[in-house]
């Protein structure tokens, strides 16, 4: 049973973090060289056409006064309109749009990465020290250490370049038109009943989950491993083994709920890692994600789409954090007292 | 239970402070002192960019930004001390390690650094209004 008090104390603390990040955000982009006013009004621009955008966006304004106008309207989640990326529209609207297609392709990263990353541990442990050990130790440490913009070119060159089987860019083929529901594509297509749709969604989807998969299958299994190795010396599954019971049955039955604390906190704060890892995954696959968003507007100084984006961010990995803490305090109730 | 309670009660009997807990009236003398320290710092960076030629604007806008980034940084390490402090301390229990860090320490050291931090906003706010003023 999760206490309602633990979930609360831990909603209670997300505040000074998301306060934290935002204060953050505002002091690096007023520190960065560059005029937003004069980003909108564009080079060629007349002073006095600079200084009318300035005092506009209350650019004149003490930036005390800026700060506290920025911190009331993030907490409304409001950051104004897109000096750029897509002028003139709010940035909450264009968050809508990119957020789903990032989130859709971290949840597939994620979940190929438990799919395959938890049984790989449970076997690394279970038949430790064997060849299948050895393989796999091999095979998680290579994950953990490639980096994205590595394996990302060269899944595409084998995948999609020599063997043609998936597609290398994109979220879809082009003679689909499907009109968003949610934005997760293969969600809407499979609402719809597309199934030609969807099963090209899930074509283009593969390659970027497996490139950010990888590297959370890698540490998934580092961690299953070494908690359920951990787990297996304890006494009570000794007295389980001595009292007859199966090997199998006691490390499934007794051992592996107790081994997955840690690799929870593994889980969710890959999430994170994930998120960020989508900044370079979509760069390198031609998505439409807030990573890619993130990228442009630095590139064109598009303040209020960055502030947007890296709170976005923060919230979300806040929140995966908090959910961590609850499926923690369900595994193992002694936590949340 | 406060942190400094938790200390006392840990199974192995040690406390990794090193000294008796401030008292509530030292603490906040000492977040007062970096709170000034802050001011000062800003006080004077203010009047020293204008006097390399840079606007009071500017000069404004960036020590202020400075004081907020500080600022920000420790309510994101305080917070996080918060939030995985107790986690760090058993983990560094349950691996035998002798580290001195602590959650207390740790959101002691970030209360101070948001302190000069937020002195410098106050700090550059002042400063603008006097630098202002004069010029």
């Amino acid at each position: 049973m999760i206490s309602k008090r633990f979930v609360i104390k831990r909603l209670l603390l997300l505040v000074p973090v998301l306060f934290g990040v935002a204060t953050f955000v505002f002091a690096i982009l007023h520190m960065a060289p560059g005029d937003p006013a004069r980003v909108i009004a564009g080079q060629r621009a007349s002073e006095q056409f600079v200084q009318q955008v300035r005092a506009e966006l209350g650019l004149n304004d003490p930036i005390w006064v800026q700060y506290g106008r920025f911190l009331l309207e993030a907490a409304q989640f409001d950051f104004g309109n897109s000096y750029q990326i897509q002028k003139g529209t709010p940035v909450k609207q264009v968050l809508r749009y990119k957020l789903p297609v990032t989130l859709e392709m971290a949840l597939f990263g994620q979940f190929l990465g438990i799919l395959f990353g938890i049984p790989i541990g449970l076997l690394g442990a279970v038949k430790q020290d064997a060849v299948s050990d050895h393989v796999t130790r091999i095979g998680a440490l290579t994950g953990i250490s490639v980096p994205i913009y590595w394996s990302g070119p060269l899944l595409i060159l084998l995948f999609a370049q020599v063997l043609n089987w998936f597609p290398a860019s994109g979220r879809i083929a082009s003679e689909f038109s499907i009109t968003p529901i949610t934005g997760i594509i293969t969600f809407d297509t499979l609402v719809r009943g597309n199934f030609a749709a969807f099963q090209s969604a899930a074509m283009h989807l593969f390659l970027p989950s497996v490139v950010i998969g990888i590297y959370s299958m890698a540490l998934i299994s580092r961690m299953m491993r070494s908690s359920m190795l951990e787990v297996i010396r304890q006494d009570y599954m000794r007295t389980a083994r001595a009292k007859g019971q199966g090997s199998k049955i006691t490390v499934m039955k007794h051992g592996f709920q107790n081994a997955l604390i840690p690799v929870v906190t593994v889980i969710g704060i890959q999430f994170g890692t994930l998120l960020g890892g989508a900044v370079l995954t979509e760069t390198v696959f031609g998505i439409p994600g807030i990573g890619t968003l993130l990228v442009s507007a630095i590139q064109v100084g598009d303040y209020p789409v960055v502030q947007g984006t890296v709170l976005t961010f923060a919230f979300l990995f806040t929140m995966v954090n908090l959910l961590v803490d609850v499926t923690y305090s369900y595994l193992d109730p002694r936590i949340d007292q | 239970m406060t942190a400094d309670h938790r200390h006392h009660d840990s199974p192995d009997g040690a406390s990794p402070e090193s000294g008796d807990a401030p008292t509530l009236r030292e603490r906040l003398r000492r977040l007062g002192r970096a709170l000034a320290l802050g001011a000062a710092l800003a006080g004077l960076a203010v009047p020293a960019l204008v006097l390399t030629g840079e606007s009071v604007a500017f000069a404004s806008e960036k020590i202020f930004a400075v004081g907020a980034l500080v600022f920000g940084f420790s309510i994101l390490g305080w917070s996080g001390s918060v939030f995985a402090g107790e986690g760090i301390e058993n983990f560094q229990r349950h691996l035998g390690g002798r580290s001195d860090w602590s959650e207390a320490d740790s959101r002691q050291a970030m209360a101070l650094l948001g302190s000069v931090g937020l002195g410098g906003m106050v700090g550059a706010m002042v400063a603008t209004w006097v630098v202002g003023s004069l010029a």
